[in-house]
């Protein structure tokens, strides 16, 4: 039933990729074929660019997984964008400064990215526990109020001595994150990230917290009848949904460009959202999903390269996919309670 | 001081058309997070369509018809197919934004920014300026004056009630969203056809969400939304000034936001949204 389901919107994405690529190609003059070939091996072409979608999907999984639990909880959590934006700041502004082996630093900056991430999703999960404020506003809020938080401390307060403009110094070679392949960007955090998944999986299915999430999500009032303190589980929930997001913030600046950059994100948070639908929020799929995403990332500037198509088309898809699958039946409002 | 009172109102005039869009989307239920994709395809639209045909009026037109499609895809989608409308919002976005980069490719051949095209110009300026005022105030009026106003809100505050009274909160959701849709639009033709004469990638900058935050610090009604709009974009004005007394910059870029999180958290008199705003109805 739940596999069929999830199938079932796989199949809805896949044919809007298809159809609406295919339009959009033959509007820009070129043969549909050509183009999602052009896409494909732009992706999987060869070893680099196969490492670098995987990049694309790593740095889509992390606030995917996070806006994922979110949504099980009933927690429309848009401002994955923001939380990630956050945790790349604090790993990147300290990384910069931190002096240490990487088996110390590396676990430090992770660390700071997800207290980042966290701290800035519970500001909204804070918002809506204390003042009832709805924390979908707040979240979309906070993602500006990110950028600006960001722009003012690496500008000003937090300057460094090597940092230019809109992006802090380079981080000492110690705190890089291994590659996995050599002389490409592809990191552990590929690793991390699948394992985050699959604790996750465990975490929503086997564990009582993960059933509590569910129930607060599912059927809230019900939850509270059975002794769950739906605050408190919205706060932790907004808080842990930031801390994933604001981790994936502090490996982009770790593993892909070794320094916190203003425009790190081309958009990483709001795609999550088309990524977790089309996973069914379910984190396996989820993987799966952002492996997908990833090669449409990836692809679509081998394609604008190779057949002339311009690349945000795949943002205009990504964005078809979101409406359509924003009615599926797993997104369930916790409501008035 | 007429020059910054100039200023301050072309720097407002999007956010109030787009501000307005939201409050008549949020007033009959629809919560509204796609107003930065409207402006954006109104401003493509109308500078597309005018390099198309060579007049402008026909491109503000087709702006803000690109603005009504757009919002009667979230109607649709709000009524029809009771969609989380917050997620479909979010879509709605980034159809817009990433279609209107593409189709700067496709119609003008080159990516960033569309070439120069017919305009309105400066007395179509100060006509657009004006008919964002006066549109705050008819809102006001047909909001709370009028037969077809109180049928708006009721299905905003209580759609099952308006239901049993005869209105069916369906078809008044989706007008009010397709006309909010098409209000909002108007913003993005005021941005690139009255202050400026093209459209560049990335021209709405987050104004759709200072709207948003305009919607809910004056309280989702028209003049109070209007009121924050003139608020907002009088700081967009002073940026300048208020630079070289040594305020940081993103202080005031941060302010719409913070702002509405304030108002949001109730202090300063409690922000309260329409009690069915976002909230699907089954008939």
């Amino acid at each position: 039933m739940k596999l069929s389901r999830g199938a079932r919107d796989a199949a809805i994405a896949f044919g809007i990729i298809v159809v609406f690529g295919s339009l959009a190609m033959m509007l820009a003059g070129v043969n549909p074929i050509d183009g999602f070939t052009a896409l494909m091996i732009g992706a999987l072409g060869n070893v680099p660019e196969t490492a670098e979608t995987l990049v694309q999907t790593t740095s889509l999984l992390f606030p995917a997984l996070g806006i994922a639990v979110a949504f099980r909880a009933g927690l429309f959590n848009i401002g994955a964008e923001g939380q990630l934006l956050i945790g790349g700041l604090l790993a990147g502004v300290i990384g910069e400064r931190f002096i240490a082996p990487g088996i110390i630093a590396i676990p430090v900056l992770l660390l700071a990215g997800a207290v980042g991430g966290g701290f800035w999703g519970a500001l909204a999960g804070w918002l809506r526990a204390r003042f009832a404020a709805n924390e979908v506003i707040a979240t979309l809020m906070l993602n500006y109020v990110a950028i600006q938080v960001a722009a003012y401390a690496i500008t000003g307060p937090l300057k460094s001595a090597t940092g230019a403009g809109n992006e802090t110094g380079e981080l000492p070679p110690s705190a890089w994150l291994p590659t996995i392949l050599p002389d490409t960007r592809l990191t552990i955090a590929l690793v991390l990230a699948l394992a985050l998944a699959l604790f996750l999986r465990w975490m929503l299915r086997s564990t009582v917290i993960g059933y509590q999430l569910r129930a607060v999500g599912d059927a809230p009032r019900t939850a509270q009848r059975a002794g769950i303190d739906l605050a408190k589980m919205r706060f932790w929930t907004m808080a842990f949904s930031g801390a994933i997001a604001g981790f994936g913030g502090a490996t982009i600046v770790l593993g892909v460009l070794h320094r916190f950059n203003l425009a790190l994100s081309p958009g990483y948070g709001f795609i999550g959202i088309a990524v977790a639908l089309v996973g069914e929020l379910d984190p396996l799929w989820v993987t799966v999903a952002a492996f997908v995403f990833g090669i449409l990332q990836n692809g679509a500037i081998g394609m604008q390269a190779a057949a002339n198509v311009p690349r945000d088309v795949v943002t205009a898809i990504e964005g078809l996919i979101i409406l359509v699958l924003a009615g599926r039946r797993i997104i369930t409002r916790s409501g008035a309670d | 001081m007429i020059a910054f009172l100039w200023l301050m109102l072309v720097k407002s005039a999007p956010l109030v058309y787009a501000a307005l869009g939201g409050v008549l989307c949020e007033r009959s239920g629809v919560l509204n997070i796609g107003l930065e994709g409207m402006i954006a395809i109104g401003a493509f639209s109308g500078v597309a369509i005018s390099f198309a045909t060579g007049s402008a009026i026909l491109g503000a037109i087709g702006g803000v018809a690109s603005g009504a499609l757009l919002g009667a895809i979230l109607g649709i989608a709000a009524t029809r197919f009771r969609v989380e409308q917050i997620v479909a919002g979010t879509g709605i976005n980034l159809i817009a934004l990433g279609g209107a980069a593409y189709g700067l490719v496709i119609v003008f051949g080159q990516p960033g920014a569309s070439k120069e095209v017919n305009a309105l110009g400066p007395t179509g300026e100060i006509a657009m300026v004006c008919l964002a005022l006066a549109l705050a105030g008819l809102l006001h009026v047909f909001l709370y004056w009028t037969r077809a106003g109180l049928h708006v809100r009721a299905c905003g505050e209580n759609p099952r009630a308006a239901d049993v009274a005869g209105i069916n909160p369906l078809r008044v959701r989706f007008w009010a969203t397709t006309a909010g849709g098409a209000i909002a639009a108007l913003g993005g033709v005021f941005l690139a056809m009255a202050e400026l004469d093209l459209y560049s990638d990335g021209m709405s900058a987050g104004r759709g969400f200072i709207a948003l935050a305009a919607v809910i610090f004056g309280r989702w009604n028209p003049l109070g939304a209007a009121a924050a709009a003139l608020f907002f974009g009088a700081f967009e004005a002073l940026q300048f000034t208020l630079q070289r007394t040594g305020i940081p910059v993103e202080f005031m870029q941060a302010l719409p936001y913070v702002a509405a999180l304030i108002a949001l958290a109730g202090f300063a008199g409690r922000a309260r949204a329409p009690a069915a705003d976002g909230v699907p109805y089954r008939r």
